[in-house]
């Protein structure tokens, strides 16, 4: 896995250096985040969902989870996650 | 001539055929010849009894919506309720879906059938749809090459005539570079046309989705259907309807046409000529042709490499194996770690301005450049991919397959539509024709593409 993601990283970098090549010579200019300034920033709220199609969608999302105990929660391996931080 | 999709649906309306037969006919098709050419991942265990529904209404004298009893195949990173959208990646092989994606629930709305998922690039990370999870797609029109990526399913799907219509997506040129290869139409629309919400996203900024058909009308009627604003998205044109179909053969007299040669440095030669010989069928049909200079779209194609990276990795923060699937670092093919180590990378503070902030520089100078010649013009026209499709298989290195983009990454970032049509072959292996228009300019664009394929 460390070798495969030294390799990996290797020519994830290469790119990155051909662009600072191919740009070198290119003037400031403003940043374009996005290519249409159009944004929908206040939306209206609209009408709520019902209550039925509210608890078939957490059925929907539940059956998704990796791991759930009897009461429908989320269970999930909190000391791997939190050693990686 | 190109009337194909047209003339189907008026036979299902006529009760010629019925919705139930042409799903039918395309489950028996996909039945035969999927296995080679692995075109879809997953099909609908419902889409009969949605076709029946379909016939019940036409019997009955309800409306029907426009793509009444079309066969509709979906990309696998795009939303559809009880159907699983694996993005062709381990880290989503069982997730299935909770909801319709906004497009999904349009398709319905207009009376298509959803029949099935389409196989992709792995998250939509590829040119030549060989990375997928559940195995490399087929070229139908070119047997033994790659059919393009990532929306590899979709163009494969309807060359091979498993379905109607198709939807994928386009973020660097993943319908156009597959449509090209396997000499079908499809179209990316203008950025903010078409709703976003419950598609799997690449690069947030850059993705849409669009049609892959059989014929121009299909995709025009395809992307009526989608189109529109959606109050519920946050970036999104104000655009509330739309109507191509009706109008796409008011012929070509005055329409100018751009070709710019900063194409043909980029392009192989033998793709070229096809080329050329498109845009002087277009000549022929009195269409003005004008020369316009784009110099500096070669620096596109890295300026994208990395603006995509940073919004991977952001997208693919949620894919930590907790509340669905797997870890995505975990499971993920290596195209896809590149793009989320390159995305890291480039996105801690330091690098921040030196890459990710000049990329966007970057990507302000393609736009200039692609907006000053469309004031000039109504559409630019030139190859879709720079060469030839290679063998599936074979191997190619990282910027080789990055290579297939380079003339279809610029719509992207400046936010224009483009379009593709078959121009031509060389040994046997389509040659799509690129038509690139302006902003919302999704009319001229396919009428550009109808009068070529009537000409046919």
């Amino acid at each position: 896995m460390a070798e495969r993601q030294k390799g990996i990283e290797r020519s994830a970098e290469e790119i990155v250096e051909s662009f600072v090549e191919a740009t070198k010579e290119l003037p400031e200019l403003k940043e374009t985040y996005y290519s249409q300034e159009a944004y929908n920033i206040v939306r209206s709220d609209g009408e709520p969902t019902p209550a039925k199609e509210r608890t078939e969608f957490r059925k929907r999302f539940i059956s998704n989870m990796p791991g759930a105990d009897d009461h429908g929660n989320l269970k999930v391996e909190v000391a791997r996650w939190a050693g990686e931080r | 001539m190109g009337r194909g999709t047209l003339e189907k649906l008026a036979t299902i309306r006529r009760g010629e055929l019925s919705a139930v037969e042409n799903v039918q006919r395309a489950l028996e098709r996909i039945g035969k010849q999927n296995k080679k050419i692995n075109a879809f991942i997953e099909l609908n265990p419902k889409a009969l009894a949605e076709a029946d529904a379909i016939d019940r209404m036409l019997k009955q004298g309800e409306h029907v919506g426009k793509l009444a009893g079309l066969t509709i195949g979906v990309k696998s990173n795009i939303n559809v309720e009880g159907l699983r959208a694996t993005c062709a990646s381990r880290t989503l092989e069982n997730y299935v879906s909770t909801y319709d994606a906004e497009v999904v629930k349009r398709i319905r709305a207009g009376g298509g059938v959803i029949i099935g998922m389409n196989n992709m690039d792995e998250f939509a990370c590829g040119s030549s749809g060989e990375t997928s999870a559940f195995g490399p797609t087929a070229n139908p029109a070119a047997p033994g090459r790659i059919p393009g990526g990532s929306s590899s399913g979709p163009a494969a799907a309807i060359a091979a005539g498993f379905c109607d219509l198709c939807i994928g997506s386009d973020t660097g040129g993943s319908i156009r570079n597959p449509a090209s290869h396997c000499g079908v139409v499809g179209v990316k629309p203008t950025y903010g046309l078409v709703p976003r919400q419950g598609l799997i996203d690449l690069g947030m900024s850059l993705d849409q989705i669009g049609p892959i058909a059989h014929d121009v009308s299909g995709a025009a009627l395809m992307l009526e259907t989608i189109a529109g604003k959606n109050p519920n998205e946050c970036v999104m044109l104000n655009v509330e309807k739309v109507t191509y179909a009706d109008k796409l053969d008011d012929g070509l007299k005055g329409m100018r046409i751009g070709v710019s040669p900063n194409f043909a440095e980029l392009t192989d030669p033998a793709l070229m000529r096809v080329v050329d010989g498109a845009v002087e069928k277009l000549r022929d049909l009195g269409a003005e042709i004008i020369e316009v200079e784009l110099p500096n779209i070669e620096k596109a194609l890295s300026a994208y490499y990395l603006i995509v990276s940073v919004e991977f990795f952001s997208a693919t923060r949620k894919f930590d194996g907790r509340k669905y699937g797997r870890r995505i670092e975990e499971v993920c093919g290596e195209e896809v770690l590149r793009r989320i180590l390159r995305g890291k990378y480039i996105s801690q503070k330091e690098y921040r301005g030196k890459y990710y902030q000049r990329a966007l520089q970057v990507r302000t100078l393609i736009k200039q450049e692609l907006m000053a010649a469309l004031q000039r013009t109504d559409v630019i026209v030139g190859p879709t991919v720079p060469k030839l499709p290679h063998r599936i298989g074979e191997k190619i290195s990282v910027s080789a397959m990055y290579a297939y983009d380079y003339l279809t990454i610029p719509a992207n970032l400046a936010g224009i539509c483009g379009g593709v049509i078959k121009a031509g072959e060389v040994n046997g292996i389509p040659v799509g024709l690129q038509v690139q228009g302006k902003v919302l300019g999704e009319l001229e664009m396919l009428r550009v593409m109808w009068a070529l394929e009537a000409a046919a």
